[in-house]
């Protein structure tokens, strides 16, 4: 019998202005129901055109070149006309994308764009194909799904669009799932959810799954057996526990190696992958990750590997290695001695009191309900040493970029003072507001949008010191050339434009002109997040080099609690616009006395597939409830497996749970410090 | 919805008013004076007096102003000083006409424009596309004028196939009972509007191709026809509505050119005479006429988009 999918020398060309682009070489794999496989690999490396290939989507000028063949149990799909194609789309073979927030048309109702695609293959009703899609909404776990049939996409949280977007796949009973990147735009609780979801539907409807992800956690939990693209070709392909522990290629060894973990020792620099991908309009000869690998000779360079070893374990590789990397093989982290001992200082650098900000509801009042705010910050107080690095992490709108902007003036809160080297910013205005910008400065997460495009490199790192008239022209110009020396860029890129750099040396820019005036404290927002694994390594990396030499305080806030964890001093998780628990990164990770930080741990995929498969549960249920309305008593109750009738009437105050470690919980997981009112607790953290 | 409309409504009322203050204001300040204008340059000061008289123009100018909305509201605003019809009797004479012209020729270049500029989008780079835009850009810029003599040159003066005349009745029935009359002057104005609305329709629609619905829809296995019809259209009309919110007006503010050539007397020619002969009444009430559909024009283009975009819809709801 025919595997259920077979792809045999897959080779996607796209033609482009700038030449084709072999976005796909010669990629061979089966895939049997019930399997999942999965497709990893940094941007460009072809996974998802992969994807796209499979589904025969491909972009205009894009196109199956040689003998590539993609047979769907025995029947050849490559080379059928577009009417019979159109029949497996959607019916045999369904695609899950990323973008939940995009991937919806905002104009049809729910019920309306889940139907569509029943109607179109079962030749069925109206009326039964609006029974199907209300079936299928409940499959996939959105509440209510009659009633939500109506339901415009706006209406729906992120997650329930994900859901939403599943089921308009799964309509058919597709017997292929094409999951790309399906939670990447995602919380990690949710992705928890979503990912648990999709292995549950997989199971109960014997599907096969290709599961397309750059994150090794995903794939670690999630897949049953995975081929590693580099270039458009895959490199390696074997089971997920062998290839976790037993990798044999050397780029599939350094990604695993550059993904920063929970338990990364914080002293060690990461592992990083230099330089870039190839350019795929023009791949160079020989093994195509040459270039980066540190184990590289001559005949890598001129011939290329051919995909060899065992059925269960192939590879393309002349210097095949043996394992993970060792932990021990890259460097100390660079720590100025006076970041060593922050309690020397007497005096914090920055100091955050009981900060509110609320926002008004946009839209018509409704009557005798009062003005509808959005509670962003509801009182959260904080302190930073100097050289000291502060994460900041939640589910996304629990307020924390809201605190980051507060923080270094951006915004001013509505009660509460942020204190800078004892000046307290609310009372700045004016020219002396302004000079004081110069200690805080910011770095944000999209490398794309926050340079200007339309301005010179040289010229974007020179505009703070011109606004702050700091130095002749010449003086200034001296000083770009040093801040791009010391963000690792040459000094020819002043003359440049961002769109000429990549978006790891994007970011490099960024962080260049956040240093630009010499601050004392970057807020960073993101600062990786958009970023692809080996470059991520790079940034980081990075960022702990400038703190040293520079003496610099972070607060960096992520989602990716493995980032924070790597960079972070202390942490502090929020909530629905509160502080629910601060401590040192261990307090965090290994004595976590909050549920919800507990939750948010268990909930980030590790990339261990023993330990990823070996949890129970997704970490959090549910949501995160409306900001306009927030749950009484303790915010996190209505997701809480701790909660009792007290969380509900009463706020718990923070609690001391040890030296700086506090916690804002009645049923805490540890045992706190004999009773230690709130007050005495945030003077303790100091 | 009807909250929303009824706050839209008074909102309009208020602009309304302040195209009337802003006309009366602005005609009154123009150098020169209506009896001089209406009785000759050599009328003697009697004459102008009692001109002035009759016509309430030595009054003061609030007092002008009470007279002309109260009478504006009952409908009356006045009777021209040169044509002595009342002012709206010639606008309801002229008005049917521009609104079948303009009206026909709007509709008529949406529906070429749309699926034009969905084509070009879908067909983007490639020569059809390259070869509509130079179409496009050729027709934009020729004047108007020159266009409608063109086609009057040939179709009627040289093959004899169309009349040079619009059609001279006076009724809505009486104009379009004349189809062929009605042939040219429509595709003059057709032609010079295709052009805009096709390559707002154009980029809007490359936009929304570029969006991951699209594809999401492809996937389900949608032919590319509806992918196009249902998914396409609809959101790609959004900033298209805009435009044609705002051109509204020159359905009522008539083409002074195209009716000039065409033998067609409507509003635009209204107008012009009256703004050359500082005929007051008629200013100011086909400045009106146009003030109040400019705001019902955007009035519908705003529920046009509430009705395109759920997302418009519940933000009040």
């Amino acid at each position: 019998m025919p595997p259920l999918l077979e792809v045999r020398n897959l080779t996607t060309h796209i033609r482009t202005r700038r030449g084709t682009v072999r976005a796909v070489d010669d990629v061979s794999f089966t895939l049997e129901a019930g399997e999942t496989l999965g497709l990893v690999g940094e941007s460009g490396c072809g996974k998802s055109m992969t994807g796209l290939s499979l589904m025969g989507l491909l972009p205009p000028g894009g196109a199956m070149v040689g003998d590539s063949s993609v047979a769907l149990d025995g029947r050849e799909l490559v080379g059928l006309p577009e009417r019979d194609l159109r029949r497996v789309r959607g019916n045999d073979i369904a695609m899950v994308f990323q973008d939940p927030m995009t991937s919806l048309d905002p104009t049809k109702t729910i019920g309306h764009q889940v139907a569509e695609g029943v109607l179109l293959h079962r030749g069925c009703s109206r009326a039964e194909a609006a029974d199907r899609a209300a079936e299928v909404l409940g499959l996939v776990g959105l509440p209510h799904p009659r009633e939500r049939l109506k339901d415009y996409p706006h209406q729906l949280s992120g997650g329930l669009r994900q859901r939403v977007l599943i089921a308009m796949a799964l309509a058919n009973e597709p017997r292929v799932l094409i999951a790309d990147e399906p939670t990447t735009a995602l919380d990690v609780t949710i992705q928890a959810q979503i990912l648990a979801l999709l292995a549950d539907l997989r199971a109960r409807l014997g599907m096969a799954m290709i599961l397309i992800t750059h994150d090794m956690g995903v794939t670690a939990g999630h897949t049953d057996r995975v081929n590693v693209m580099y270039a458009g070709r895959i490199a390696e392909s074997t089971g997920t526990d062998r290839l976790f522990h037993g990798m044999r290629h050397p780029y599939t060894q350094s990604l695993l190696a550059s993904v920063p973990r929970l338990d990364q020792d914080p002293g060690k620099e990461l592992p990083t992958i230099p330089g870039m991908p190839p350019d795929l309009t023009d791949p160079p000869g020989g093994c195509r990750f040459a270039g980066r690998c540190r184990y590289a000779t001559d005949r890598c360079r001129t011939d290329e590997p051919e995909l060899t070893g065992s059925d269960q374990h192939r590879y393309a590789c002349w210097h095949p290695t043996d394992g993970p990397l060792p932990p021990s093989a890259t460097a100390a982290v660079p720590r100025a001695t006076e970041a060593a001992a922050p309690a020397v200082h007497d005096r914090p650098l920055l100091e955050a009191r009981g900060l509110v900000r609320e926002f008004p509801v946009r839209g018509a009042r409704i009557p005798g309900r009062g003005r509808r705010v959005v509670h962003a910050l509801s009182g959260v107080s904080l302190e930073l040493a100097p050289g000291e690095t502060f994460g900041l992490v939640g589910e996304s709108g629990c307020g924390k970029t809201t605190l980051g902007r507060l923080l270094v003036g951006l915004d001013r809160p509505d009660t509460g003072t942020v204190t800078l080297d004892g000046t307290d910013l609310g009372l700045l205005r004016g020219r002396e507001l302004r000079r004081r910008r110069r200690d805080l400065q910011m770095m944000f997460q999209d490398p794309f949008s926050s340079l200007d495009p339309r301005m010179r490199v040289g010229g974007i790192l020179r505009e703070p010191l011109q606004i702050q008239g700091i130095g002749t022209a010449r003086e200034q110009k001296a000083r770009v050339a040093e801040l791009l020396a010391e963000v690792g860029l040459p000094e020819r890129g002043a003359e440049l434009y961002p769109h000429e750099f990549s978006g790891g040396q994007r970011q490099r820019i960024g962080l260049a002109r956040a240093l630009a005036l010499t601050p004392k404290l970057i807020v960073a927002d993101e600062p990786v997040s958009a970023l692809d694994v080996s470059v991520r390594a790079q940034v980081l990396n990075l960022m702990n080099r400038l703190q040293a030499s520079h003496g610099l305080s972070y607060i960096v806030i992520s989602h990716d609690l493995a980032v924070v964890r790597y960079l972070a001093d202390r942490i502090g998780v929020m909530y629905l616009g509160r502080m629910v628990e601060v401590g040192s990164a261990d307090d965090i990770h290994l004595r976590a006395a909050h549920p919800y930080t507990a939750g948010l741990l268990k909930a980030v995929p590790v990339p261990d597939p023993q330990l990823e498969r070996a949890k129970l549960g997704t970490g959090i249920s549910g949501e995160l409830p409306s900001p306009v309305d927030p749950p009484s008593g303790c915010r996190f109750r209505t997701r809480c497996p701790l909660a009792r009738e007290r969380c509900a009437d009463e706020e718990p105050a923070l609690r001391l749970f040890g030296a700086g470690h506090t916690a804002a919980c009645h049923f805490p997981l540890q045992q706190p410090l004999p009773d230690t009112p709130a007050k005495a607790a945030t003077d303790a953290s100091a | 919805m009807t909250a929303y409309l009824l706050r839209r409504t008074g909102q309009a009322l208020v602009v309304v008013f302040g195209v009337m203050v802003l006309t009366f204001v602005m005609i009154h300040l123009v150098p020169g004076s209506a009896a001089r204008a209406s009785l000759g340059t050599r009328a003697t000061a009697e004459r102008i007096a009692l001109f002035n008289a009759a016509n309430g123009l030595d009054r003061p100018l609030a007092a002008q102003f009470v007279s002309f909305v109260q009478q504006a509201a009952e409908g009356n605003f006045g009777t021209s000083y040169s044509l002595h019809q009342p002012v709206s009797t010639l606008i309801a004479q002229r008005l049917p006409r521009d609104g079948v012209l303009l009206g026909l020729s709007t509709l008529l270049a949406l529906s070429v424009a749309l699926p034009m500029g969905i084509f070009q989008a879908v067909r983007r780079g490639r020569v059809a596309d390259h070869v509509l835009t130079v179409v496009s850009f050729v027709l934009y810029s020729m004047p108007d004028f020159f266009f409608a003599l063109l086609l009057v040159a040939v179709f009627s003066v040289q093959l004899h196939l169309l009349p040079s005349q619009a059609p001279q009745a006076e009724s809505v029935a009486g104009i379009l009972a004349d189809p062929r009359a009605l042939v040219l002057p429509v595709v003059t104005l057709t032609l010079v509007s295709v052009a805009g609305f096709s390559r707002y329709m154009r980029s809007s629609a490359i936009g929304t191709l570029a969006q991951e619905y699209v594809q999401v829809a492809r996937s389900k296995g949608l032919p590319e026809r509806l992918v196009l019809r249902r998914h396409v259209l609809r959101n790609s009309l959004l900033p298209v509505v805009t435009v044609l919110g705002l051109s509204a007006p020159t359905v009522v503010a008539g083409a002074v050119i195209a009716e000039s050539v065409f033998n067609y007397p409507g509003m635009g020619l209204l107008f012009f005479q009256a703004a050359t002969s500082k005929d007051y009444p008629v200013m100011l009430g086909s400045t009106l006429v146009v003030g109040v559909a400019t705001v019902i024009g955007s009035l519908l283009a705003d529920i046009a988009y509430s009705l395109l975009d759920p997302r418009i819809r519940y933000v009040d709801a």
